[in-house]
């Protein structure tokens, strides 16, 4: 179909993987990718979230056998690394808005690097609480 | 080659929800996990989640969180298929696949949340 145009490099959808990888990335590039994988994570996340939490129809004990499954520290850091995903997916999702609603075209790569300085703070915030427990444990309190 | 579109098809509609519900999203999505981290027992025990659903309101906004990210999420990923050139007879099944899951999905997850009692009233 648009071979028809003569001159322009026609995009090649068998080859997509390929053709992506070949082009010159900026940080948008870069944010655009990683918004649309860890998007695609969070709502699979989210089928198994509801999956996960259905063992509150069968009452006490079977959530809290399944519940007290989820607290091992593989687990837990899985939680944690779930977070990164999350946060990504959210404060680009802000830069984004910003960029179509708020001339953010004009600094979106300062919003991007600020995502990650923000990100990475916040990630490691939430190590600290959801590890306090164990934390405050190894040290004795 | 090209046919002329309705705005109504356009995926305007779709792309400024798109930003209302994400906006939504992240501020639901804070909420959600001061609530569910700032303690191990808030988000993993039976009575936990029992004293918040004495709540009505807090019921809402679960529903509302649940129904805000289904909607986010399917239309995200219809978005990405957008990318792509597409038969009719794909689209169609795409479309009633991602419907179908996330009408599903939000149901099983209504009935979750309902299912937890009020234990006076």
């Amino acid at each position: 179909m648009a071979d028809e145009y003569k001159g322009i490099k026609t995009f090649d959808q068998k080859e997509w993987v390929k053709e992506n990888l070949s082009y010159k990335k900026d940080s948008g590039s870069w944010a655009w990718i990683f918004h649309r994988v860890t998007g695609l994570a969070l709502i699979g996340y989210l089928f198994l979230h509801v999956y996960s939490l259905s063992t509150l129809t069968s009452g006490r004990t079977a959530f809290e056998t399944k519940m007290q499954s989820f607290l091992s520290p593989p687990l837990l850091a899985l939680e944690w690394f779930l977070f990164i995903i999350v946060l990504f997916h959210s404060l680009n999702g802000v830069r984004i808005v910003l960029v179509d609603w708020a001339d953010g075209a004009k600094y979106h790569k300062t919003l991007y690097r600020f995502s990650w300085i923000i990100g990475i703070i916040l990630f490691l915030l939430m190590g600290y609480i959801m590890f306090s427990h164990e934390i405050l444990k190894f040290f004795g309190k | 080659m090209f046919k002329l579109q309705s705005t109504k098809n356009s995926g305007a509609n779709s792309w400024v929800m798109q930003r209302i519900s994400g906006i939504a999203l992240v501020v639901l999505m804070i909420g959600h996990y001061i609530l569910m981290h700032y303690h191990p027992d808030s988000g993993h025990t039976y009575d936990a989640v029992l004293g918040r659903m004495q709540y009505s309101w807090y019921r809402i906004i679960d529903l509302t969180f649940l129904s805000l990210g289904m909607y986010h999420g399917l239309n995200g990923i219809w978005g990405v298929f957008r990318d792509y050139q597409m038969k009719p007879w794909l689209k169609i099944s795409v479309i009633s696949a991602l419907v179908i899951f996330g009408i599903a999905f939000t149901v099983w997850g209504y009935s979750i949340i309902f299912s937890i009692p009020y234990l006076k009233s």
